[in-house]
């Protein structure tokens, strides 16, 4: 049998497609990864509503409390009744909850930020009581930086998944 | 000089795919791994700052707010639900009450306006009045159902914006 040799087996392969394809790729995953929520606890089940559409315009500044409870990973029941604030990696009871919201004020203060223009976002689980719930923004209202700032937070939204039938 | 057609059979070379689709798959695996699907989020905003509640009812002191009650059992799940005292009852055939009575009184409020050309609704104050055991999701359906509703077409009609609580009760 008569074999020929060439000079280069190795032909140049067109890399467009490939090139077309990976940049395709990374701009399509690019468009939908949400950066937005990295605030977020995906351990807090919000509750769903129908009118909770993503607000247009963001507040300027904003501070994200978590509130949920320790979930069972697979069955996602509650393990411990006692609901959690998710903040820094700390898992904090209803009685710390103040401790974040000193820390919070103290960095606006440093940013020379009026408490009252700051968006509290409050993300709560859908079990929680509600009166667990309104102590916390009361916590927020009372809230002062270490100077004398006439108040403390007051703007707060509440968090809702939509809910898409 | 002479040239020697050294591919009779087509000037093409048949490109390795192996490459692209090894970065490729690697590309996709990479993303499904790293992606975490989120839901799109809303908010109801509540202004709330220390001591508004008695100022207002100076300025509106004609424009009573819309108090809405909502009783909890001992598992937190609503008992009855109340608007200024009048039961609605519960479930969810509550919360459509609720709306369509909040929708009754924006409406009248719209009708009669003010001078000046504003919104009439925008002075009306809804206050929330939950039990402490209360399921955190029930007040989020008052609140939506107080801050809009969806009609049959799929429009979002706003009603009410002015929405605070009532001070808190106790846990007994």
């Amino acid at each position: 049998m008569k074999f020929h040799s060439h000079g280069s087996n190795v032909p140049e392969v067109n890399m467009t497609p490939m090139i077309d394809i990976v940049f395709q790729l990374i701009a399509f995953f690019m468009v939908i990864t949400n950066f937005e929520q990295n605030k977020a606890d995906e351990r807090v089940r919000l509750p769903k509503d129908q009118l909770a559409i993503p607000a247009v315009v963001r507040p300027k500044h904003q501070v994200t409390l978590n509130i949920g409870f320790e979930r069972d990973p697979d069955t996602d029941e509650i393990i411990s009744p006692t609901p959690l604030m998710f903040y820094a990696g700390q898992k904090l009871p209803p009685r710390d909850w103040a401790v974040p919201l000193a820390q919070e004020a103290r960095f606006f203060e440093a940013l020379d930020v009026d408490l009252a223009e700051v968006a509290v976002e409050i993300r709560c689980d859908g079990d929680v009581p509600t009166g667990l719930v309104q102590e916390l923004i009361q916590k927020c209202q009372n809230t002062r930086a270490d100077r004398q700032s006439s108040q403390g937070f007051q703007r707060f939204s509440l968090k809702a998944t939509q809910k898409t039938e | 000089m002479k040239f020697r057609n050294r591919h009779p059979g087509g000037d093409t070379i048949e490109s390795q795919m192996t490459p692209m689709i090894d970065v490729v798959f690697q590309l996709l695996i990479f993303f499904l791994f790293t992606l975490k699907i989120v839901e799109p989020e809303g908010n109801f905003d509540i202004n709330m700052p220390l001591g508004r509640p008695a100022e207002s009812a100076a300025v509106d002191a004609e424009l009573q707010p819309l108090k809405v009650r909502l009783e909890a059992d001992q598992a937190g799940n609503l008992k009855r639900l109340l608007l200024n005292d009048r039961d609605l009852g519960t479930g969810e055939e509550a919360f459509l009450r609720l709306s369509e009575e909040v929708t009754r009184v924006v409406e009248a409020l719209r009708r009669v306006g003010p001078a000046d050309g504003t919104d009439g609704a925008d002075a009306q104050e809804v206050e929330l009045d939950p039990d402490f055991r209360l399921d955190y999701r029930y007040v989020i359906r008052a609140i939506s159902a107080c801050s809009g509703r969806v009609t049959e077409d799929g429009t979002i009609v706003r009603l009410l914006n002015r929405i605070r609580f009532a001070s808190i009760r106790s846990e007994e």
